[in-house]
Formats: C-alpha cells, structure tokens, sequence
C-alpha cells in the first residue's frame, strides 16, 4: 500500500538571503514607526507635508511594484520547469515595469524640488526623502540583482541549482513588501 | 503545474491591483471625513495592507510551502507593522 509521504517544506532560496531581508525589514520597520510617531507628535507639520506629494505617483509607483513582482513570481515558476529562457524574458518584462517606479519617482523628488522643498526643509521632508530615497536605493539594487539573473538564465546557467535566481527574486519581493507599506504611511494615511 | 501557479499568481496581482486602487480611494476621502469615520477609514487602508503582504508572502516569496517559522516571521511583519503604525495615529 502507498503511503503519501507529507510534502517538504523547504525554503526557498538562500538561507543568507532570508536573514539579509529580515535584517533589511528590521531597519524599514524602525524608520516607518519613526516616521508615524513624528507624526503623531507633528499632525500640522506632516498634513501640510503630505498635501504637498503626488499621490497619483505613489498609486502608479505600487502598480508597477506589483507588476513587476508578478512577472518575477512567474518567472521563478517558468525556471523551476526548466523554461530558463522564457525565465530571462520574464525578469527582463519586470525590469521595464520597475523603470516605470524609476522615472516616477525621479519626476516626484524634481517636482518637490522645484516646489522649493528638501530634505532640510522640516522633519516631515526629512524623513520622507530619506525613507523614499532608501527604499529607491534597494529598488536599483533588486534592479541589478535581476539584470544579473536574467542574463545567467538567458545562458541556461541555472541547470543544477536555481537557488540565486530565486534568492533574487525573493530580494525583488521584499522590496515590493517594504513598499506595500511605505505607500499608504507616506501618502494616504 | 505551470498553469496552476500562473493562475494562482495572477489571482494574487489582480487582488493586488484592487486592493491598491480601494486604499488610494479611501485615502481620498480621509481628510473629508468625521474623526470617527476617518479612523475607521485608517483602519481599512490597514486592512488592504495586511493582506496584500499575505498575498506577497505567501504566494509570490512562496512561503507558504516553507517553514513555519521562517513564514510566521514573514507574516508576523506585515501582520504587526500596520498594526502598530494604526495604534500610534489611532490613540
């Protein structure tokens, strides 16, 4: 009589990659909940502040966060049946959706540039350019980490073991998580 | 299998997309709103968020097939987070 064995539970990619993103989670959780008790304490200072940022930006920067890690999720699917090229095409497709998030934010920072505010103009332009730029910085990382990927892929280099390619695409999908938060906390709430 | 993890992924991204579009909207009408509408707006936007993590979580990152811990860490994040970020604004 077959006996169905439960399914292994196995994490995927990296083990160093999952302690790189729950060090990564730690810093963005401490600089969100600076960011809502300044608020707190300064609720004249932020709402003046918040009405100043482009929340139609924020709303295209999550659709094309989301996008992007869609095609990333698929992708990691495709190369899990061996489909490396279709893998590399996929990744490629994410890294044009995540120039949509580039140039978006790129326009907001000259936009409030323009309007006459920095990062020293008070607390509130401080901690939003700061948290903002951050997670753009870990935007344009992911970047090159998937651009990386997708040209081992496109070389079918992940026959034995595709554990970077999908160490990368977890690394995509935290970035994607920290946003999912840093979108309404900076601009709807 | 492909097809199945497609569909299941492209549930989780359409869920995604509306859930964003429902925040951004009742984002819209928080300033407009009384003191007790408006933190229940709050808490909604909150709402949307926990769930779009679960959804990032667990079928995106695949966690849900991983260890209990390294998902209940994961989950735990976009689960706790909100929640304090709502406690801070709400009290």
């Amino acid at each position: 009589m077959a006996v169905n064995k439960p399914k292994e539970k196995v994490l995927p990619g990296d083990l160093a990659m999952w302690f790189f993103i729950l060090a990564e989670l730690t810093v963005f959780a401490i600089l969100f909940i600076a960011f809502a008790v300044t608020g707190k304490l300064q609720p004249q200072m932020f709402s003046d502040g918040k009405a100043t940022l482009h929340p139609i930006a924020g709303v295209i920067n999550t659709l094309a966060l989301i996008t992007a890690s869609y095609f990333v999720a698929l992708a990691v699917s495709a190369l899990h049946h061996g489909r490396q090229q279709k893998a590399a095409k996929l990744v490629l497709w994410s890294m044009l959706v995540a120039c949509i998030y580039v140039v978006t934010k790129l326009w907001e920072y000259h936009a409030l540039g323009e309007a006459g505010f920095g990062i020293s103009t008070n607390t509130f332009y401080m901690l939003y350019f700061f948290i903002t730029f951050f997670h753009f910085m870990h935007v344009l990382l992911g970047m090159i980490i998937l651009a990386f990927v997708a040209l081992k892929a496109n070389k079918n280099g992940y026959q034995d073991n595709t554990n970077g390619f999908v160490s990368g695409a977890v690394y995509w999908h935290m970035v994607d998580l920290v946003w999912i938060i840093l979108f309404p906390l900076v601009y709807i709430i | 299998m492909l097809e199945h993890y497609a569909k299941k992924a492209s549930f989780s991204f359409v869920l995604l997309t509306g859930l964003t579009v429902i925040s951004a909207l009742l984002g819209y009408l928080m300033p407009m709103a009384q003191t007790v509408t408006a933190s229940s707006l709050l808490w909604l936007v909150l709402l949307t968020v926990i769930i779009k993590g679960w959804q990032i979580v667990d079928i995106f990152m695949e966690l849900k097939q991983a260890p209990k811990l390294w998902r209940g860490l994961l989950l735990g994040y976009i689960s706790i987070l909100p929640i304090i970020i709502g406690l801070i604004y709400w009290l």
